[in-house]
């Protein structure tokens, strides 16, 4: 009896079966549904006190721009951020597991976490999915080692540097930052070097747009800068496209009575 | 394709590689809109001209004057678009000479259907619309495929953000899909065609990432044509 | 992108050089700094010379996440081994950790490593791990795409018994070479020298004084007025 029924609990692990399916599905010409990739201009930097993340704000499918204003820098860590490039998805759930993991491991440790052991995980996550997850990141955090800024590739490789950028804007910024990048500079210069570089990606490559965020962690403190320039100012549209009322015909109408009459019997049960 | 080609022999091919071939196109990006009026007709189209994630040019006029009545807005692949403006030209020129007058615009439209015809087995990549003043007096907007079919309106859109700006002058200008009786309905003046010409390319430049940088407005009439210009986002 | 700078879905390898030579109480290793990822450089300030325990290191040349990881891996396990056995580990050890892994997953793996260090057994040892997984020591051996260009210069100024000093001044400049011809090897030279005492770490610049240029700091702006007189 009982085997009979641990026989039909299904196999545990991944289950390959579309795998053939969306092949062959391929091969007939089907084109499979695009993810949104954030063509994008990350960047991170270390000053004196601590360390400058950037990003823009512009999402694409394809040509069409998909959101206007997304957040690429996500929360790792109370000392600990995050910029994502690449597959908008993968970025997401990769720093949301990790930022998890981080936490469960402060707790466990009863210690800040270091930027280390944010870099290590992510580089090990994205190893084990051999380049499958389309994540490429800035990784930048203080703790009480310093200040840290690592450059994470989708394959699971890690480079610590003192400045880093990432996405189709990142030779945009780069050149900035190659130009201009000292160490130990103010945070004001910092601030203003950050944003110089992803303005340069925001109007030179066509994968960044809109907004510039910062994010600048110090130590004991961090202040996430949300739009902290509007780097485009949206047209003025000369008409008013309000529709008149009545614009849209009205087709068919039916009012549908909500008082609902019920009558009960009673039936006597049988007790015999 | 040669018949000796690596397709022939699949049996040799190595999994996982990839043939590069040569292309001898590339898409450049951009928008035209024109509008056609009872007695005037407006062309616009932006000037960035891209390719890939990089801008090549931020003031990159893709409106073609080809006479004091007949603009031409062209966009798709720049190379065949000056190589097919450039023949246009000579054509024109060539018409002038023999017959003692300018080209009228149905000619002209006429015209560049069979140019584009003539290249039908390797054919100009290029989005192109026609705007003019027509023998009548009446404005005449014409649009076209890559290979030559021609098609005679009173409004399109083209180029990379075509799909999404045809839908809106199908709205404003057509007044699809609007229940609203004719006399509730605005007339289309030169400064309403201009207006939402203006207006349909802010929209674009911004959801369309190679439309943007500023857009060039052609208004036409029987005594020549205006020309205006207005800043569109850089990003 | 057709130009070959869509990198990021372009894996990261350390088109690279590498090297290692065998002297008397030690070796002396050297790689140059470049990491490319298609025609962009993606880190040129790479350290190369991966720390695997303190008296252990190896070169790492080929795809860049798989190298790390398996770096990783082995300084993880031989610390443990430390840990336990209160011992340093041995340097062969070490390079048959890393066959191991280079072997066992030679199919899914792009990892030239040359492993060099000191243990108190057999002083110092070089041991080279080619792409199939093959382990040999050598006493002197280069790794990388820019080892192709220095072969020859290998061969002709390769001495048996050569001192500490000779051995860097050997490395320094077959990497300085191999920099100069090969596109995928560039930046600067580092080299460690290992020996009983642990590692000694030397940075030379590609620089025509040997000098840092680094804009904005003195030697710089130096160089930029010399320019230009």
């Amino acid at each position: 009896m009982d085997l009979d029924i641990a026989r039909d609990l299904p196999r545990p692990g991944f289950n390959f079966d579309n795998c053939k399916r969306n092949a062959t599905l391929l091969k007939g010409g089907f084109k499979p549904p695009t993810t949104t990739k954030t063509g994008t201009t990350i960047v991170g930097i270390i000053f004196k006190d601590g360390v400058i993340l950037g990003a823009d704000t512009r999402a694409t499918e394809g040509p069409i721009v998909s959101d206007k204003n997304c957040a690429k820098i996500h929360y790792l860590a109370k000392n600990i951020y995050c910029c994502g490039a690449g597959t908008a998805a993968d970025t997401e759930m990769t720093t949301d597991l990790i930022s998890s993991q981080l936490e469960l491991h402060r707790l466990g440790t009863e210690r800040e976490v270091r930027v280390v052991a944010a870099n290590v995980m992510l580089k090990q996550m994205l190893f084990r999915y051999q380049g499958h997850i389309s994540a490429a990141l800035v990784l930048g955090g203080v703790d009480k080692t310093g200040p840290h800024i690592y450059s994470i590739h989708p394959h699971g490789s890690a480079d610590k540097l003192p400045y880093a950028t990432m996405g189709s804007g990142s030779l945009a910024a780069m050149s900035v930052f190659e130009s201009r990048w000292r160490p130990d500079m103010s945070e004001e210069e910092g601030k203003k070097l950050v944003r110089d570089a992803i303005a340069s990606g925001v109007f030179n490559d066509l994968g960044s747009g809109s907004n510039i965020d910062l994010c600048v962690i110090r130590k004991g403190s961090v202040e996430y800068l949300r739009n902290y320039e509007l780097a485009n100012k949206k047209g003025e549209r000369k008409l008013d496209y309000r529709f008149k009322k009545g614009a849209t015909p009205v087709l068919h109408t039916s009012v549908r009575d909500l008082i609902v009459n019920e009558s009960v019997t009673v039936v006597p049960m049988e007790t015999s | 394709m040669s018949n000796l080609g690596f397709q022939q022999f699949p049996e040799y091919q190595v999994p996982g590689v990839q043939q590069a071939d040569f292309s001898p196109y590339e898409s450049n990006g951009g928008s035209i809109v024109a509008i056609a009026g009872d007695d005037f007709v407006v062309i616009a189209a932006d000037t960035r001209l891209s390719s890939g994630y990089n801008i090549h040019s931020r003031d990159q006029s893709k409106l073609f004057k080809l006479s004091d009545q007949t603009v031409l807005g062209s966009t798709g692949c720049w190379a065949d678009t000056l190589s097919l403006t450039g023949l246009l030209k000579v054509r024109m020129q060539g018409y002038e000479h023999t017959h003692l007058r300018t080209m009228a615009t149905d000619a002209v439209a006429q015209m560049l259907s069979i140019t584009m015809y003539n290249r039908r087995f390797f054919p100009y990549y290029v989005s192109n619309i026609l705007a003019g003043i027509d023998k009548d007096g009446k404005g005449v907007v014409y649009s076209y495929d890559p290979i030559g079919h021609c098609e005679r309106a009173f409004y399109r859109a083209g180029g990379t953000a075509g799909t999404l700006l045809q839908p809106v002058l199908d709205n404003q200008i057509g007044h699809k899909n609007i229940n609203l009786s004719s006399s509730e309905l605005p007339k289309l003046t030169i400064e309403r065609a201009v207006a939402i010409a203006s207006d349909t390319f802010i929209s674009a430049a911004e959801r369309d990432i190679y439309t943007g940088d500023s857009v060039l407005i052609n208004i036409i009439t029987k005594d020549g044509i205006e020309e205006k210009k207005l800043q569109l986002r850089l990003d | 992108m057709d130009s070959g700078l869509d990198f990021t879905d372009t894996p990261v390898s350390t088109g690279t050089t590498i090297m290692a030579v065998e002297f008397d109480g030690g070796v002396v290793i050297g790689a140059d700094s470049r990491t490319s990822s298609g025609a962009y450089v993606a880190n040129r300030v790479t350290d190369k010379l991966t720390r695997i325990t303190d008296k252990i290191y190896c070169c790492r040349s080929g795809s860049a996440a798989d190298t790390q990881a398996i770096a990783d891996i082995v300084a993880y396990s031989l610390n443990y081994y430390e840990n336990q056995t209160n011992k340093d580990a041995l340097v062969h050890e070490a390079a048959s950790e890393f066959r191991n892994f280079c072997y066992n997953y030679r199919d899914s793996l792009l990892a030239g490593i040359i492993v060099a260090g000191y243990d108190e057994e057999r002083g110092g040892q070089v041991y080279s791990i080619p792409l199939g997984g093959m382990l040999t020591r050598e006493a002197c051996t280069i790794g990388g795409s820019g080892s192709s260009f220095i072969y020859g210069f290998v061969r002709e100024h390769y001495r048996q018994n050569m001192s500490k000093e000779e051995c860097v001044d050997f490395v320094k400049k077959a990497v300085q070479h191999a920099i100069y011809h090969d596109g995928s090897s560039g930046g600067v030279v580092r080299i460690g020298i290992i020996t009983k005492d642990g590692i000694e770490r030397r940075l030379f610049y590609n620089t025509e004084s040997g000098d840092p240029q680094v804009a904005g700091t003195a030697s710089f702006i130096a160089a930029e007025q010399k320019m230009e007189a």
